[in-house]
This record gives structure tokens, sequence and C-alpha cells, in this order.
């Protein structure tokens, strides 16, 4: 490898939303012919550092130099005009415009009003070429995969001769051939002596594609190096940092002699969700570990028919003894609480009693079929208070809550529910320290009630504090399980081995 | 895959040429009249109108929204020039020019209520329809406005046994396809169409463009009344009277989907404003009653609706996320 | 993530604070109706003008009711009033065939019925789009029921069932009106306090949300479009019995957009979740007030319509949220 001079130096990059900082003092080194791979859990600041970059959003403070020039970046278009790139993750294509009309769609070649479609064919088979991709410029983007589509996406980010090339999360869709071919293309890049800054969460793949790694916690850029200074144990370690015990809230339970409430068999999704077997005994609080992007969402989505299974059963135990139900069955029997609060969870323009009663107006009926309201006041007093959920009072409009308290209204609703078994989807997304420590302390306490929880979070700290056992997921499968006394490193160990699944890059 | 689905599937890819092929030979075998070459002739002469504002219409859905007021739109700009020509003698040619220009006005009061105010297109171009409809009733005293001879004259002008709105209606669909494909323009309407977010990510100029789709459909209906009005040689207060649901089963049919960023102005309003025509030619030739058009060509749309709403999944009024 | 967050945070203004934008504006028009009227229709306050205006108020409130609940749901139903011609003339026919009045009412009855019926399944079972389908279904209605009319009016109908439905039995107050308020104030109880009223407004609001919190979405949609049915059977009972005839032009296009003024006037959304039912009645009574002030005043019948589109498209743009992705 020939050594390469810094072409690209981010140094005390500050920002702050909203008066809290997401970047302090953030810096970010990367070399001509190197791939650099940023790593960071969620909200370590990575994303912004990113949209910075792409001229996204802009610093409060910091310098960015560009082979040692000083350059201001304000909006994504001037990003382009240095040279920078940004692969989002969320593809940019217009499926039923045609591969060079997406690549150029922005700036169409023209003749007089008229597009020069010829000139523009060849320019984008030029670019593709250069990716090592053999797409017809002429077809519809809708007719391509994923992994075409991506390379689409990157052809036009090359269109402006770029010298710097983003990848955020360039893999999350992709099967295991477009894989291998996108890292062709990384190496093709890096060949021409471009600097690529790869954002991922599969560990597996720093290794294969980059030969630095940046990690980012909590707005601060807290190692760099080359990656062979690092194994993937580490990498985590630094991503997570060392867990500030808090303590947990309860001390495992073996549930053992229990009956499983909700039994798993070789759930299977296409391409996402791989033999899934588990079950869930009475009383007992499993984390689901993985990091983002391993089917955990996936899996919860598939259990209760918001999303769709290709095969596999669920056992339900009601009770009665356990009998195979329907996904959309299951749904009307568990309390959910799904990552998108805002989206799913809480009707937002609705009041605190009004959001409490909604699944359980059923149970609020008087003589007269009507939804009583002192009864349904009364429902929402109680849970305000059980929840000690912070609202001037019940008639307070959700949308006006903060999101911890909008998340115990979502609790609150389901607990008049009375259901066996919680799924949980991040439910301490975006809360702060105590409203974290709120909502686990109210899991601890339904599944002391004898409610089973199965509990989906990015924060290990928090799955560390509650659950009994743990069930590893990664890739859309399930890959092992630990007891809920395993440590830091046990459960950091178990997502970061490594299947030898790729061979290096060229 | 299910049997529905597949079923599905039939009708969206070869669904159309089916059915076409079905209806033309039954109205073949059941008249005598209708497969005749000045009968053929005269389905293309009478789809003109509704072809070219059809085709005004499928820039707008093509955005993903839509334009109801075209009839109305139509029925308005005729008026003000026929009214004009008539009792200030205004040149018929500028007078033409001059409807034209008014359809554009009224497109471009809907593109900015639509663009500017953001009010839902559906909603916005619901009132102006009727709005357009009562301004231009109040003009005519809902009175027929009949034009001076030379004009009536032109309706009946012939390229050799063809009548000449035929080759004006293929130039300006010609031309509405050059710009829908071959231009940035037209490039950006699919754009929008096919994702709005991703279409202002990228830098594209959504709000202008989507504007334009407007005022491009205004002055198209405008220009299909004209043709209406010279055939005629005059302005009946019945122009335009249903016309929006017409041009938008034409764009159905045609296979523009009403969730936008989809279908062809030459390949697709071409053969469903002549479905559209057959069915009403046919009918006719079968001596059925002329209300039953309404129904017939009620049933065809539903049939293409479902198959649209098949191929891209529910979208409602409001937003869903 | 934090960008997100940050996000979240600038979206987290009151979403609605334009309501009460729209109630001053609705009373502003109110108030410029009445000074209109007093100073240039004195005829308005008539006896026999305010009968009037309330019973051609309370037809148009049983149609505004009807869509209020669609739009609550989230959809739109613009075959009402052509719903409601079809329906009143397949009564008025039977009744001239020698059926019974109630014979006659049962017709009318189902025959809304089943074309909301109808506009239900497409919408929530076949996934179609509630404004195309309605607008479909308009279209095709009204051909059908120009086609069983030959664009004549239906009358002579039976004494007993004019004389039923036109009686004014209390203070001289017709029977539609009380009708009407008994109804208006029923389904104002129904969409505050019963379960499926709470459901329409939750499936209204975030169709998914709803879909988490167990609601049954597709049922309610469905019941919202034959709500609307039967509320265009009894209009058609009622507004048959008013004209003693029945004919296709009793849903002609200005009573679409009567009803969606009404609707928006009276602080119904048509982006779905908000709205109530005495909003719409409010609504009702406004927009006829002013058609019938503006009718006195001498104001054309066809520069009615265009005020009526301009009030929709204002107060639609007061309320002022984004215009969603179609």
């Amino acid at each position: 490898m020939r050594t390469a001079q810094t072409l690209l130096r981010m140094d005390g990059v500050c920002k702050a939303y909203a008066g809290v900082l997401a970047l302090n003092h953030a810096t970010l080194e990367a070399r001509g012919g190197e791939a650099v791979a940023v790593m960071g859990a969620n909200g370590a600041g990575k994303s912004t550092l990113m949209n910075i970059l792409g001229g996204v959003v802009a610093a409060d403070s910091g310098r960015i130099t560009l082979d040692g020039e000083e350059i201001a970046i304000r909006s994504p278009r001037q990003a382009a005009q240095q040279g920078i790139a940004f692969v989002h993750q969320e593809l940019t294509m217009l499926p039923t415009l045609t591969v060079a009309e997406n690549i150029f769609i922005d700036d169409l070649p023209r003749r007089g009003p008229f597009i020069r479609s010829v000139e523009m064919a060849h320019g984008a088979e030029r670019l593709l070429a250069r990716l090592g991709c053999a797409i017809s410029a002429k077809t519809p983007v809708e007719q391509l995969g994923v992994g075409d589509r991506q390379l689409i996406e990157i052809a036009r980010a090359l269109r402006r001769n770029a010298r710097v090339i983003i990848f955020d999360e360039p893999t999350s869709s992709l099967t295991k051939p477009e894989r291998q071919k996108l890292f062709n293309v990384i190496s093709g890049l890096k060949a021409e002596g471009a600097v690529v800054i790869y954002i991922t969460h599969f560990l597996d793949e720093i290794f294969t594609v980059c030969e630095r790694v940046t990690v980012m916690r909590n707005g601060e850029t807290v190692w760099s190096s080359l990656i062979s200074d690092v194994g993937p144990t580490r990498v985590v370690q630094l991503m997570l940092g060392v867990s500030e015990n808090e303590g947990r809230i309860r001390t495992p339970i073996e549930a053992i002699g229990e009956q499983p409430v909700l039994s798993v068999r070789r759930l299977c999704r296409e391409g996402v969700l791989n033999e899934i077997d588990f079950e869930i005994r009475r009383g007992e609080i499993v984390g689901l570990w993985g990091l983002l992007g391993s089917g955990r969402t996936e899996l919860l989505h598939a259990l209760v028919g918001l999303g769709p299974i290709d095969g596999g059963t669920i056992e339900w135990n009601g009770g009665d003894g356990p009998k195979e139900i329907t996904p959309e069955r299951l749904r009307a029997r568990v309390g959910l609480v799904t990552e998108d609060r805002r989206g799913e969870g809480v009707l937002l323009p609705l009041s605190v009693s009004d959001n409490v009663a909604l699944p359980n107006l059923m149970s609020l009926l008087n003589a007269w079929r009507l939804v009583d309201r002192v009864r349904q006041n009364a429902l929402a007093d109680a849970m305000i208070e059980r929840l000690r959920i912070k609202a001037a009072d019940r008639e307070q409009v959700v949308s006006t809550l903060s999101g911890g308290n909008q998340q115990k209204v979502v609790f609150a609703r389901w607990l008049a529910t009375s259901p066996r078994l919680f799924l949980l989807d991040e439910p301490t997304r975006g809360l702060d320290v105590n409203a974290k420590t709120e909502i686990l302390k109210l899991v601890v306490e339904l599944a002391g009630q004898g409610c089973s929880v199965l509990l989906v979070s990015s924060e290990l700290e928090d799955l560390m504090r509650v659950c009994d056992r743990y069930l590893i997921i990664s890739r859309g499968r399930l890959v092992g399980a630990l007891p809920g006394s395993a440590d830091v490193d046990a459960l950091m160990r178990s997502i970061a081995t490594i299947k030898n699944e790729y061979e290096a890059a060229p | 895959m299910s049997i529905r689905k597949r079923a599905a599937d039939f009708l969206l890819q070869r669904g159309f040429a089916v059915v076409f092929a079905i209806i033309f030979i039954f109205f073949s075998v059941a008249t005598a009249h209708f497969f005749q070459a000045d009968n053929i002739l005269n389905i293309f002469s009478a789809m003109d109108p509704l072809a070219i504002t059809a085709s005004g219409l499928a820039l707008v859905v093509m955005t993903g929204r839509l334009d109801i007021s075209v009839g109305s739109t139509a029925f308005l700009s005729c008026s003000i020039g026929a009214l004009l020509i008539r009792d200030h003698g205004l040149n018929p040619v500028l007078g033409m020019l001059l409807v034209v220009g008014c359809g554009a006005l009224l497109g471009a009061i809907n593109g900015f209520i639509v663009v500017v105010l953001r009010v839902n297109s559906l909603i916005a171009t619901l009132s102006t329809m009727i709005a357009y409809r009562g301004m231009a009733l109040a003009l005519t005293d809902a009175l027929l406005v009949e034009l001076p001879a030379p004009i009536r004259f032109l309706g009946n002008a012939k390229l050799g046994p063809v009548p000449i709105n035929i080759p004006i209606m293929l130039i300006v669909l010609i031309l509405v396809h050059l710009l829908q494909t071959k231009t940035s323009f037209g490039r950006q309407i699919m754009a929008i169409g096919n994702d709005v977010t991703v279409a202002r990510k990228i830098g594209l100029p959504v709000d202008r463009t989507g504007f334009l789709s407007f005022v491009l459909s205004g002055a198209l209906a405008a220009a299909g009344g004209v043709l209406t009005t010279i055939e005629n040689g005059a302005v009946s207060p019945f122009l335009g009277d249903g016309l929006e649901f017409t041009a938008l089963a034409v764009v159905v049919v045609g296979g523009v989907s009403l969730l936008g960023g989809r279908g062809s102005i030459f390949f697709g309003i071409i053969p469903g404003a002549f479905i559209f025509e057959m069915i009403r030619n046919g009918l006719t030739n079968l001596g059925a009653d002329p209300y039953s058009y309404r129904l017939v060509g009620g049933a065809v749309i539903f049939a293409a609706m479902y198959a649209d709403a098949l191929k891209s999944g529910r979208y409602a009024l409001r937003p869903q996320s | 993530m934090a960008v997100i967050a940050a996000r979240d945070m600038s979206r987290r203004q009151p979403p609605f604070v334009w309501p009460s934008r729209q109630r001053a504006a609705s009373v502003m028009l109110l108030a410029t109706a009445l000074i209109a009227i007093e100073f240039y229709a004195p005829n308005f306050f008539r006896y026999h003008n305010i009968i009037n205006v309330l019973l051609q108020a309370s037809l148009l409130s049983l149609l505004a009711i009807g869509m209020t609940i669609v739009m609550i749901v989230g959809g739109i139903d613009l075959s009402l009033p052509a719903n409601m011609a079809l329906g009143a003339v397949l009564g008025a026919l039977s009744m001239k065939a020698g059926a019974h009045w109630a014979v006659g009412v049962a017709v009318m009855i189902s025959t809304c019925l089943s074309v909301g019926l109808i506009n239900g399944f497409a919408v929530a079972r076949l996934k179609m789009i509630p404004f195309v389908v309605t607008l479909a279904m308009m279209t095709v209605v009204s051909g059908a029921t120009v086609w069983l009319t030959n664009s004549l009016s239906i009358s002579q109908l039976p004494d007993t069932f004019v004389d039923l439905f036109d009686a004014r039995p209390v203070f001289g107050v017709p029977v539609a009106v009380l009708i009407v308020l008994v109804l208006g104030g029923f389904i104002a109880i129904l969409m505050r306090s019963t379960v499926a009223g709470r459901w329409a407004y939750a499936v209204g609001i975030n169709e998914r949300a709803a879909r988490v919190a167990r609601i049954p979405i597709n049922r309610v949609i469905l019941a919202s479009y034959l709500f609307s049915g039967l509320m265009a059977g009894l209009s058609a009972v009622l507004l048959t019995a008013r004209l003693g005839s029945a004919s296709a032009n009793m849903g002609n296009d200005g009573v679409v957009l009567d009803i969606v003024s009404a609707c928006v006037v009276g602080g119904v959304s048509i982006y779905g979740g908000s709205g109530r039912v005495p909003g719409a009645l409010f609504g009702a009574l406004l927009i006829t007030v002013l058609s019938n002030a503006m009718n006195l005043i001498g104001v054309s019948y066809y520069l009615s319509l265009i005020m009526k589109g301009v009030v929709i498209v204002a107060f639609v743009a007061i309320e002022g949220r984004r215009e969603g992705r179609q």
C-alpha cells in the first residue's frame, strides 16, 4: 500500500441541536486512497458529522480542510462542487425513470429544449463502467435490484469527479454478491486516490473494506487508528464505552419451571428472518440483543402481523394451554410498543385520556353502550398516577407531552388491557436518563406481576439493567443465547463474532 | 402468487388490448355500419377534443395530482373567446389564441391555489371546476353563443378524406409527448410523480414544475374546447360538461397511474380516447339510449382504476406518515 | 439519533392552532352575511323565508353529516348528491307503480345504502382512492338516474307520502327540520361517545397508529361510506316529499359544492381526524343562509357558485396543513 497524504481533515467540529450537544469537538482525518470506517452507536454523532461534511447541516464551529485548503460547506450543492459526494442510506432513486435519467436528473444535458439522450446514455454508461457495472442506461430503474440502484446512486455522486465519497450504511439492504460488488467498487475508488468514508453497523465489513477506523461516542471522537491495530471486540467496546453501571433494577430470575407464554418455531421471512426459534416464559424479561439492521425490529413486526412472514408457527398460551395463533390474533393479545412512537404509538392530537382509552373502549361501556366518561376518566387518572405520567391533567393533548411521558401513555394504554406479554421495540429511544430509568422500572414492575416481556434495545446498558436472559440476533438469525448474568464483554463478543463470510476485497 | 394477483397482472399487462379487441369485434359484428373506414375516421375525428384535454390532464396526473376543472376551464375560456368574437368582432385567429391564453391563466389560478396556498389539488380543482362553470354561465346567460359563418365553415374543413382536426390532434399530442419525454420539464414532472420528497432532495424545481403542469393542463383543455367549438360552430352551455370525468377516465384507461410518475402521452392517451369514443359510437350504432354512455364509461373506468389500485396500492387525501 | 431527535423538536409545535382561526373566519363570514342581509335583503326575515331556509339547511345538513363522517375517517364521498337523486327516483318510480309509501321509502334508503356499500367496499377492501371512486360513482349513478328518468321529473306521488314527510307538526316547524335536529344530536353523541365514533377519529388521525391500537380499520372505513349512503337515503325521502317529485337534477354539481363547503366552513378537516357534527350543521346553515341571501340580493346563481368555490379554497388554505402526498 502506498503511503498517502492526509486529504481530508475535520477539526474541532461542534454542533448543538436545541441546546443539546450532538458533536463536541469531533475530529476526522482521512487519506487519499484509503477507506476510513466511522463507527459509533446510535446518537454517537457520526450522522451529524457526515451531514456537516455533506452540507446537509451546518456546523456551529470547527474547520474542514480538503487537500490543505480550508473550505466552507453550506449546502449539498457546495459540497458537491468541492468534490464531496454523499451516498445516502435511503436511496434517492426515481423508479420509473431510466438509469441515465436518474444519474443526470438534476442537470440534464440539452441541445435547445431537448435532452441529448444519446450523449446522456453514453455518459451514464461510462460512469457505470467505471464502477464495473454493465447495466444498459435505458433500463428503467424499477427493473433493477437494490444493489444496482446503489451503484447508480454512486454514479450520480461520481458525476462531478468526487474526491471524497461518503457511504452511509450502503450494505443494509444488499445481498451477498451485491455487497461483494460494492466492495470491488470501493477498491476501485481507492485505487483512483479518492477518500472513502464508510459508515456501517456491520463490524465484519470494516475489516474487509477499510484501512482506518475512527470511533465516535457521545459526540466525541474517541479513537482513530489503523484498522489492524484493533479487533472487533475492541471496536464494540469503544463504540459502547464502559457501561456506566447504573445497577440492575432486578437480579435475573430463572423462569425454567414456568410455562412458555409464547413459542415461535422456524419463523422465516425471505432475506430478512431466518429460522427463528425461541420461547418466552411467564414473568421473564427477554432481551433481544443485536446491532441495528440485525432484524430485531423486523422480527417484532413479523410476530404481530405488521410485516409479512413466509413460514413458521407461533404458539400462544393464554392460560388454557398452548395454541397455534396467527400474527394478527397475536396482535390482539399483546401490548405492543413500536419503535416509531409518534407515527405508530400515540395519536398526537388526542388527549391523554382518549389515548389511554383507545384499545379499552369495549370495557368502558355503560348501560347505553356508550363510552362512560366517568370510567374513562377514572382509568386515565389511575394510569397517570400509576405510571407517574407528567401531564397537567388527563385532558392534555399528547403531542405536547415529553417523549418519556408519551411513551408512558403507550404503556398505559396496554396496561389496562392486562396483556400477558409485552413486545417492546426501543421503548427508551430518545429519552433522557431519568425517563429511561422510569420506563425500565415499569418494565420490571410488569414482569413482577407475571407479564412476560420481549425487549429490544440498541442500548446495552438498558438491556443489562433488566433482562433475565438474552437472545442474540445477527443478520436475521438467532445466533445464540446468554444468561442474565452475562457480563458486558460476553455480550459484546457475542455480536462482534465475525463469521468469515467475506473474502478480503482485492 | 395468488390467483388474484396473477389475474391482476394479466389485466395490467394485456388487459387493455384484450378489452379493446373484444369491444371492437363485438361492435363490428353487432352492427353493420361500425366497421367501415368513414366510421373509424368519425371516431378519430370525434375523439380529438377529448384526447387533447386528456393529454393536458395527464401531465398533472403524472405529477401525482389531479385537475378536475378541465371541462369548466374549456367552457369558460371558449365562452370568453366566443363572446369577444361575436360581440366585438375580434379576429377569429386572435380569438383562438386568446382562448388558449385564457385556459393557461385559469390553469395558473389552479396552480397558484395548489402550489402556493398548498390546498389539496382535488379540493382546489373541485372548487374551481364549479366556480369556472358558474362564471361562464353568468357570462353567457346560459345561452348558446353562435359564431360567425366563416368559423363554422372551418369545422368542415378536410385534408382529402381526413377531417382537418385529426392532424391537428396528432400534432398537439406529439408535441406534448415530446415535451414529456424529451425535455427537462417533462422528466421533472415524472420525477415529482415518482416521489416529491426525493425530487426536492435532489434539488429539482418541484413547485415551478407543479405550477406549470397546471398551466399546461388549462391551456390544453382550452385548446380541446376550441376544437369542439369550431366543430359545433357555437359554444353551448353544456360544453365540457362531464369532460373532467371522461378525460380522467381516458387518462386512467390509457395507463397513466393516478399515483403519478408512470404513463405515456401518445401511446396511452390516443388508445384511451379511442376506446371511449368507440364505445359511444358503437352504442349509437346499436341504437342504445344515449344516456347509457355514462354508465358503460363508468364501468370501464372502475375496472381501469381497480387495475391501477392493484398496481400501486391506495393513497389517500392526506399524508400517511 | 441526534439529527432525528432535533427534527422532532422542531416539529413539536402544537398542531392544532388553526381551527381557532377557522372558527374566527366562519364567524366573520356569518357576520358579513347577516350585515349584508340587514342592508340589502330585509325580506330574509319573513316567516316563510326563514322556514324555507331552515328546510333547505336541514336537507343540506343530512348530506353534510354523511360527508362529515366520511371525512373524519379520512375519505371523501362525492357521490352523495347523485346517490340521493338515484334513490329518490327509484323510490318515486316504485310509488308511481303503485307501491305503498313505506315501500317507496324502503327503496330509497336501500338503494342509497347499496351505493354506499359499493363505495365502502372499493375503498376499504379494494384499496381504491376515495376521491376517484366516488367521482366515478357520481358519474355512473347520475348517468343511471338520467337514463331512468329521461331527464324528466317524476311527480304526482301519493299524497300520504308527501303529507307525512312534509308535515309541520310543531309550531309550523317542518318535520324535516325536527328529524335533522334529533338525528344531528344523536349522531353527535354517537361520534363522541361510542366505540365506533372513537374509532372513526382514530383511523382518520393516523391509520397506522390505529392499526397498532387494534382498531379494525377496514370495517371502520366501510361503515363510514355505508353511513353516508344512509344519509343520502334519508335526504332522498325528505327532499322528494318536499318537492313532491323526484328528478335527476336533485343531485347536480352545485350540491356537491354546498356539502363540501358546509363541511369545511364547519371545521371538518379534509385530511381526516377532526371535525364535529354540530360544526357541520352550523356550516350547512351558514351556507344555506348565504345562498338564500345572495338569491334575495339578486346575485345570480352562477356567481354564488363562484363565491362558494372561493369559500372552500379559502378555508382549506386557512387550515394550512401541507398538501398531502397524494
